[in-house]
Formats: structure tokens, sequence, C-alpha cells
């Protein structure tokens, strides 16, 4: 169970001075005398607009105690009307199981605003913990090709979206694709898929000559789907889709595909999975270049 | 239909990158002694571990056996008990539920051919109702008195449908004849890869890690030898007693229950040479490389002893000869130090102190690897008076984890050095909650996978050594008790080391 022991809120302060209350905190003996270890496997970097705020936070809680991590949610307000920035520090533990001892790590919330926001890596770097690996969830469609995203890409070591979150598919895969060489990346659109690429997988050698994928489900879900087959069979395969919030049925060449018994999992297990791959997916990259190859038949016309 | 393991995984191209969890095939799981303590505390909360986790087979089916009367429905209820009481999860209702469908119990005596008739027709039904296609795993939970006639009974009615698998618990025969006599009567009816000789100390995570630590991570491996390794010291301690198990432990003694098989396969894990990879043969072959290199201890090099009353965590206990079923004059070992040398490159005159014993100050699995001390460290003696030499010590339980003690200036005017604990606790990096040994272990017997179970030319080479060891006791009589209980053994055992200018640690 998660404690916050401390809280400190920073306005118009400066990276400087959160560094300090970071150390200090380090420092700090606990009140009730239990010794608190700082265990980080990661720094867990978000870029949430505000729009995703609260989604934002509630992935967080359900994901620190698998991955203690140093956590930094980096909000953008650019249209603030003011220039500065805003930080809250929370220290975040968890008791461990017969030790008389706290697992803890920080949470630092950072608002950038106005012009703040338009160099968030510079504001970030001094914070990444030295030697460890950087994931970076990107809420929403990142603007590809503006300054402060690929500084941020650049910083980190894999780019976790969810291109569900995404209104201009297949177009923006492209710009994604783009990016492949310079940043791994996750979806967790493709993670979601898991189940029914499994069961896909199952229904092979008679899969093999597939020519007409159908999903009921959403378009990001259907395009990957789509693209994935095509890369990995090496034909074409047209895709019939009828869009929803979640997959609903799934059918190839007419014949509909069992509903996977894997449960579907808390968006915190889904970026948890993601937290835990180092390395490029080249099945995914396949997928995603090949999506956009769609032949998107409109069931509503 | 989910994919399970395919063989066609090479020419499926859907499957690359899938990271499918592996799921055994269809089979039941038959436990012989289903009455004992072992299936209710750590069996049956295992099989609902993994029940919870999605990673038994659809088609699954348990048998219990045991010679106690009792119905299926009893028997549930009772199993039921014991994973809300032993389970690491939360109890979920529904989880149970499933799993209970597919339990049976037959009541029989091993030896009854009718029993084994009933047991068979159990089964058969449990393939047409449950699918499980006469794939079996036979878990043999018994007294080592019963294994050679289930074995036998086993075997002759092994069938041609389906897998079959046999899982056998320690101890594997009492000495190097019996165990290379089971042996053989296994070899008439099961093949080697059939077999799976539990040890249930090789599905505990940390001992996992302690592959991992030695060969993911370039720092250790290039000092682990004898040019930069002092010493090695491992532990094995218990603070309870015996317990209920008198019968057996009478018969076993430290050396046969803790000694010749946890505490050997550790020695071979720590001095193991690189396998090639992490197939059950590559793994199983290089420690039995060390466990041939094990130079027979002479008797000085061997401390044995028994506890005499005491206090253990403030309370008092009653010494071994007065525990319940013990012969007033018993002279079962309770406590076993050595000093071993692996007699190879790597190792040579590099001396593993190996302890195990009950009733010690607390229960501790240490492997802790001793370095030798900074050839010249240029400060005044005064300065590094509290400097120890660097220790790598890995926790196997409780807290398990990885230390490292090294040495630090003390803050201030001058130059101090202090020895500091560097710790890594494994539960703080990795939140999920560790599995059970015993998870891990039922899982790989119904994948068919080895790696960490004793192969019998292992078991044959640790009883070789434990037989050494035990001849020489019946040379002359202990003079039992020779430690209270609550203290960490006899004196002996410290002169073993202190004859070398070292000490246990503490």
């Amino acid at each position: 169970m998660a404690l916050s022991l401390d809280d400190w809120v920073g306005l118009d302060t400066t990276v400087g001075r959160i560094e300090g209350r970071i150390r200090e905190l380090r420092r700090a003996v606990e009140q009730d005398g239990v010794p608190d270890l700082r265990t980080s496997v990661l720094t867990h970097l978000a870029w949430v607009p505000p729009a995703y705020e609260q989604a934002a936070t509630d992935t967080l809680a359900g994901l620190a105690e698998r991955h203690p991590s140093r956590a930094i949610l980096l909000i953008p307000d650019p249209d603030a009307g003011s220039d500065g920035l805003d930080a809250e520090i929370t220290l975040r533990c968890f008791s461990l199981p017969g030790l008389e001892a706290h697992v803890c790590s920080e949470v630092i919330e950072l608002r950038l605003r106005g012009r703040r926001s338009i160099a968030p890596a510079s504001i970030v770097a001094p914070l990444l913990i030295a030697d460890l690996p950087v994931f970076l969830r990107w809420r929403g469609r990142p603007s590809f090709g503006e300054p402060w995203t690929e500084q941020l890409f650049e910083l980190v070591d894999r780019l976790v979206v969810d291109t569900s979150e995404w209104l201009d598919l297949p177009g923006a895969y492209a710009e994604l694709a783009a990016h492949f060489d310079g940043v791994a990346v996750s979806d967790l659109a493709w993670r979601r898929m898991l189940p029914w690429r499994a069961e896909l997988a199952a229904l092979w050698p008679g899969i093999a000559s597939a020519s007409r994928l159908s999903v009921v489900g959403p378009h990001a879900d259907g395009l990957l789907l789509a693209g994935w087959l095509r890369s990995r069979l090496g034909r074409d395969i047209a895709l019939d889709l009828d869009e929803r919030s979640e997959v609903e049925a799934i059918s190839v060449d007419g014949r509909a595909v069992s509903y996977p018994a894997e449960p579907p999992q808390t968006s915190s297990d889904q970026l948890s999975d993601h937290l835990d791959q180092f390395a490029r997916d080249p099945v995914y990259e396949a997928a995603v270049r090949a999506s956009q190859e769609e032949h998107v038949f409109d069931l509503e016309t | 239909m989910a994919v399970t393991e395919q063989n066609e995984q090479s020419e499926n191209p859907l499957l690359e990158g899938l990271r499918l969890r592996r799921t055994p095939e269809p089979c039941a799981l038959v436990i012989f002694g289903a009455s004992g303590d072992l299936t209710r505390r750590k069996l049956f909360p295992a099989l609902y571990a993994l029940a919870l986790r999605r990673l038994l087979p659809e088609q699954f089916a348990i048998v219990g056996v045991a010679r106690s009367e009792e119905t299926h429905e009893a028997f549930r209820d009772r199993m039921e008990e014991a994973v809300r009481e032993f389970g690491r999860d939360a109890f979920q209702q529904d989880v149970w539920d499933s799993l209970a469908e597919g339990i049976r119990y037959v009541a029989t005596d091993f030896a009854d051919e009718e029993g084994e008739d009933c047991v068979d027709a159990c089964l058969a039904e449990l393939d047409e109702e449950r699918g499980t296609r006469g794939n079996r795993v036979f878990y043999l939970a018994v007294p080592p008195a019963a294994i050679g006639t289930l074995i036998q009974e086993l075997g002759e009615r092994r069938g041609p449908d389906g897998w079959k698998r046999l899982v056998i618990e320690k101890p594997f025969g009492r000495d190097l004849a019996t165990a290379q006599e089971l042996n053989a009567k296994l070899a008439e009816f099961f093949t080697e890869d059939e077999i799976f000789r539990i040890d249930h100390y090789l599905g505990k995570e940390t001992v996992q890690n302690m592959l991992a630590l030695r060969f993911a991570n370039g720092i250790f491996e290039p000092v682990w030898n004898r040019q930069f390794i002092d010493h090695v010291q491992i532990t094995v301690g218990e603070s309870i007693g015996i317990g209920s198990r008198a019968g057996f432990y009478e018969e076993a003694g430290a050396v046969r229950d803790v000694f010749q098989n946890h505490l050997l396969q550790l020695v071979a894990l720590t001095a193991m040479e690189p396998p090639i990879d992490f197939t059950a043969d590559s793994v199983r072959n290089e420690k039995l490389k060390v466990l041939k290199s094990l130079h027979t201890p002479g008797p000085k090099s061997v401390v044995r002893g028994q506890y005499g009353p005491g206090f253990v965590e403030g309370v008092e206990v009653t010494g071994y000869r007065d525990e319940e079923d013990v012969a007033p004059d018993s002279e079962t070992d309770t406590f076993v130090a050595a000093k071993l040398y692996v007699d190879n490159w790597r190792w040579a005159d590099t001396p593993f102190y190996v302890r195990t014993g009950k009733r010690l100050p607390r229960r501790e699995t240490t492997i802790s690897i001793q370095f030798q001390r900074a050839p010249h460290p240029p400060f005044e003696d005064i300065a590094s008076e509290g400097l120890r030499p660097n220790v790598l010590v890995v926790h196997i339980q409780p807290d398990e984890g990885v230390s490292l003690e090294i040495g630090a200036k003390v803050p201030g005017q001058g130059m101090t050095i202090r020895s500091v604990h560097m710790d890594f606790l494994y539960g703080g990096a990795f939140r999920t909650g560790l599995p059970e040994a015993y998870e891990r272990l039922i899982l790989d017997a119904m994948l068919g996978d080895a790696t960490l179970f004793t192969r019998t030319d292992e078991v044959e080479e640790q009883w070789a050594l434990v037989d050494a060891i035990a001849a020489a006791w019946k040379r002359d009589r202990a003079s039992f008790p020779n430690y209270a209980a609550g203290t960490p053994g006899p004196a002996a055992a410290d002169e073993l080391l202190a004859r070398d200018s070292r000490s246990w640690r503490r």
C-alpha cells in the first residue's frame, strides 16, 4: 500500500530548487522511525496535456509499486498567460512485507507555463536518474517535428504511445515510422491486440492464404492488426472496419476468430508490460509501416 | 483456441514477437501422499497460485491419493482451507471453484493393486471428462520406503497414451547404494527426461538469481576465482526444531535432510563454470563437474552436532533427545559443518565452509563470498582498523537480495575507514511478489523442463560424498548434545574456521 510521506509544492520555482528538495527528501529521517530504501529501476517521464491529467495520475498510482522509479509528469500549459515552472514533489513509499522498511521513490509533477513549455528537455535532463533507462509515455499524439518533441525523444530510451488516442490515422503512422531509427517505440494499442494476435496465430496454416480481415473495434487496433498480418504473411490483406471503442469481434475471410480468454488489462498493467521492454520491436515496426497500405471498406456506406 | 507450445514456431510467421507464456499441455497431476503436510502447505497453494495466473492448462485435473479414507468433497474442502491459510494471494472463490471441479481423491494403500486400479479408473474418467489426454504428472510425496513400490506400480501401468512424468521428493535414497537402486528401478520404466527429482531450493527465485548475478554481470565473473576470493561460506540455518518429523529425521539427520541436497546444490551453483546455454543438460553438466571435483573432507574437516535444550527467540525449547518420538540416546545429527575444496583450476585451495543446522539463532540461508583483503591499503593502521575484507552476500532467505560490504571513509577530519553495506533488496526493485519455489517447479515439470531438477549423476555424486562423511562417523560415538538450542552450533564448528584464522559470519 502506498503512503505519501512528504509533499512539497514550489510555485514559480527553478530546477535547482527542485533538485535541492529531492536531495533533502533523500536525506530525510522518517518520523515514524521506519527506514526508507530508495530503489529505482528507471525514470518514468510522462508528457501529459491537461486533458489527460487525471488518466495519467490514475495510471501512475497503479504502476509505481511494480516499477519503483522516479516519475516526472510534464504538464504543458503554453497558453497560461505567464511564463514559469510550478512543481509538486511527492515521496511515495510502499511497505515491504515482513520487513521494517519502506521502498520510496519520488513523483515530480512539473507544470510548464507559457514559454517554459518550449524546451522541456532542458528542464527534465537534470532530474533524470543517472545510468537508468528513461521511458517517456506521451499522452495524445506527439507533434512530430516540433523541436520540444524531438528534444525529448533524444533524451529517452523508449517512447510509449497509445495510437488509439490519435485522430489522424493512418497518416500519423508514417510520421511515427520515421522515428523508429531514433527511439524504440511501444504502443499500448499494439499490446491490447496481443491476445487477438495469439488467436490469429493459432489459425496457422489456414490463415496463410487470408485476404480479408474484419474488425469491429478501434481504428488503430484494426489498422495495426491488418498491418501485422500483411507484414507477417507477405500478402495484401483488405481491412473491413466497423469502428467501436473496444474490440468486439474479429473475423478472417468471414470466419469469426475466438474471443481471447485473457481478461482485459488495466492501463497500469499495459504500461507496466512496456516498461519491461528495452529493445526495438521489429514486428510492431513492420506492422506500423504496413498499416498504411490500408484498404478500409466502410461498413456504414 | 490459444496457442501453446508449438514446434512449428519457426514456420509460423505470426508467432514471432508474441512472447507467449508457456502453458503446459492438458494433463492430470496425481499426488501420492496427498494427506501429508507438503500437499496442504505447499502443493495446493502453489497450484492455486498457478491457476490464478492462468498458467495451468484449461484441461487439467488433480488426483489426490493417500491411505486415509476421505471423500472427494471432504478432500476439496480441506484443500480449500489450506489454500486460504497458506496461499500467497488473496483467495478468489471463482478461481478455486474452477480448479476444484477437476479435483478427485482416491483412498488406497500405495502397494495395493486394487487401489492402483481405482487410481487408473479415476484417471481414465478424467481423460474423458476433462480432456487430459492420458498425460500424467505423478508427484511422489511419500516416505522413501514407499517410492520403490510406487515406481514399479506406475511403471507397469504406464500405458501407451500420452506422456508420463514423475516428480520425486527428497530424500532420493538414504545413501549411494539405495539411490543407485532407485535409479535402476526408475530406468526400467522411465527415461531420464521423464524423471524430476525435486530440490525445492532450486526453485527459489533468489537461488536462480545467483546464476543471474554471476553470468549476467560482467564485473563478478573475472574475480570469481581463487585469485580474488579468500573463501566462501554457505549457511542454511533453521531456528525451528523437527516438529512432527521425528520418524524421518531420526533416519536422515541434517546431513541427509539438507547437506546432501540443498547445501551441495548451492555449492555447485556458486562454483560452476558458465554453461553454454540455459538448457537442462548444459546447466546440470556444469553442476556435475563441480560435484565431481569436490574433495572428500577428512574427519577433521567435518563437524556434527545435536542441539540440547536452550532458548530460541526468547522461548525455552527442549533438546533434540527430548523431542517427541526421538530416542533418548539418539545419535542423529541436527547440525553439520564442513570445509570443502573444489579441486579444479578455478577453485584450488579456496575453502568452501558450509553449515546447516536446526535450532540455530535464526532462519537464514546465505551464500557469502569473502574477497581477499586489499593488498596494501595506504592508510595508517588505526585508520582502517574497522575495515573488513569485501564480502558479497547473496541472501536466499529471508530478505532476499544481495549485499556488498565495502570500505568507505567516515565523514569528518582525517582518514578513517569503516566497512558499510550496500544492499540490494530483491523485493524493493521488483515489487511483484516472488513466486513460491513449488509454483515454478510444478509448472516446469508439467512443461517437461528439467533445468531446475537434479539429474541421476548429480544425486549419486552427492550421496558418494555424504557416504564418505557418514562412514567416518560410524567409527566413533558422538558426545551429543554439543550445542544449546538458539546458539550458532558446536564450538568445534568455530574451531574449524579458527584453525584457518577465519570465523563464521554472524
